[in-house]
């Protein structure tokens, strides 16, 4: 080929058609070998899929959240059509979810029941607590529950933020010391509850959009967790008087059954009743809680 | 003895001396993104060693024996593209047939091997270099592969102790990956111009 330039001027003098088709041919030759080869690759390396799998696949969130207790969706998938008893356990897609899977395998389904969120049984912040001393170690509530007085309250949150790091959905973040979920983020995958090395989340059926809760996990008596904690439940059986679904463990703590829990009168009632203000609202609307030592 | 010593010396000079990420900064990409766990960056580099090695091959043989007794040097990159993609499309459906579940974890990563830079430079240099025996291009391009999966293995194992490190906060995720990643490059350093 031969191009003389002149100025802004290109002038092809002469084109050497000899070598355009050497290209071509080239290009043909090694394109069409390339073909052959991937051709017979891909026969011989076929993967055959059950359509009914990848329709399931479909049908799912593709999140790989783990929730389903599977390594990510694609494996739920395939364990879901092997075996349609494991229905039901996606729950970030609920059951909106399941009755598309059904509907590719050909089943019933009914209900599904409220989706369960998480709920930090804590609500104590920095300003809260009592600490005896400062923790200066691995940022990681792991490794900080190890050690006993990395702040005087065993049992409340200790907001290093392994749940935030556990999070695929940015769904938590420790706001002042206090491990807090976005429930407009929060799918429900249940990675944060796993995550607590205190156990202080609980997946929590949301029957309601706000659900209230006892924001404490504390097993000390009464007088000592008043020492510790300026929020934390002391026991004083105040909340039971007034609604049946609360009940006590031992003599400590108060509890919610969420099999009994209605919202209403008697609720809201046991919510003003309460001392230190530990029964409070969690959800997507949730009504500020009291601060330490206001009375409702 | 002097060839087998030439492909030695060939062979630590592409894995330590002259490693394309940490000298040439090639296959940063990857370098960066699939080094959070080890088993998954070593899976990362062994396809990209088998992939590197086959494409600087096959570049090698297209290119002195077909491009350039016809002349067609400037089909080079062309042909180059065309054999790294058709590599990657094999080692693609080899994956999937054999293990599904690295072949997930990698995602997008795999098919983005074709658009590795580290792999298209080696072709490139091999040209550049002036290799003239098929073994010596072949132990290069071997030596390429194993050097990038050093580098990414060395790469996530900082990474995997660095998330116990109380990393301050402005710098955590990719700031605090860059630093780790300039500071790894200047200790290689140390080894510029042992060999070649």
């Amino acid at each position: 080929m031969i191009i003389q330039i002149t100025g802004n001027e290109m002038i092809l003098a002469a084109i050497d058609i000899q070598s355009i088709i050497y290209a071509g041919v080239t290009m043909v030759i090694l394109g069409g070998v390339f073909a052959i080869v991937l051709l017979i690759a891909s026969i011989k390396l076929k993967v055959v899929v059950d359509p009914k799998i990848e329709a399931v696949h479909a049908a799912l969130p593709n999140i790989d959240c783990g929730a389903c207790g599977f390594a990510g969706c694609a494996s739920y998938a395939k364990a879901v059509v092997a075996d349609p008893e494991l229905l039901g356990k996606c729950a970030p897609g609920g059951a909106d979810t399941s009755a598309a899977i059904a509907e590719v395998l050909n089943l019933q389904v009914s209900g599904g029941g409220a989706p369960a969120r998480p709920i930090v049984h804590c609500r104590a912040h920095t300003a809260d607590r009592t600490y005896y001393a400062q923790y200066s170690g691995i940022e990681s509530c792991t490794s900080a529950n190890v050690l006993p007085n990395v702040q005087a309250c065993k049992f409340g949150c200790l907001g290093y933020g392994d749940c935030v790091n556990a999070c695929k959905f940015d769904a938590l973040n420790v706001v002042d010391g206090l491990a807090t979920v976005d429930y407009e983020k929060c799918t429900g995958c249940t990675a944060c509850s796993k995550a607590c090395p205190r156990n202080l989340i609980e997946m929590v059926p949301f029957s309601y959009e706000n659900m209230m809760t006892v924001a404490c996990s504390s097993q000390e008596s009464g007088k000592d967790t008043r020492d510790m904690c300026k929020v934390g439940c002391i026991g004083c059986k105040m909340c039971t008087k007034q609604d049946d679904a609360f009940f006590m463990i031992g003599a400590t703590i108060a509890k919610l059954d969420y099999d009994k829990y209605q919202s209403g009168e008697s609720a809201e009632a046991a919510m003003k009743k309460c001392p230190t203000g530990v029964i409070v609202y969690r959800g997507k609307n949730a009504p500020a809680p009291r601060a330490a030592g206001q009375k409702a | 003895m002097d060839t087998v010593q030439a492909m030695i010396l060939g062979f630590i000079s592409v894995v330590i001396v002259n490693n394309l990420v940490f000298t040439k900064f090639l296959g940063i990409c990857p370098y960066l993104g699939v080094s959070g766990r080890i088993d998954m960056a070593f899976g990362m580099g062994c396809a990209v060693t088998f992939v590197i090695t086959l494409s600087g091959v096959l570049t090698w043989m297209i290119d002195n024996w077909i491009l350039m007794p016809v002349g067609l040097e400037v089909l080079r990159l062309v042909c180059y593209i065309l054999v790294i993609a058709g590599a990657v499309q094999l080692v693609e459906m080899y994956l999937r047939k054999f293990f599904p579940t690295l072949y997930e974890s990698f995602g997008i990563f795999l098919p983005l091997i074709t658009t590795n830079c580290a792999i298209m430079g080696l072709c490139l240099f091999l040209n550049l270099w002036g290799i003239d025996n098929l073994l010596e291009a072949t132990v290069l391009s071997f030596g390429a592969g194993i050097g990038f999966t050093m580098a990414i293995c060395i790469m996530a194992g900082i990474r995997e102790n660095l998330n116990l490190a109380d990393v301050p906060e402005c710098l955590k995720g990719a700031p605090i990956t860059l630093i780790t990643a300039g500071i790894l490059t200047m200790a290689f350093m140390g080894f510029a111009g042992m060999i070649r």
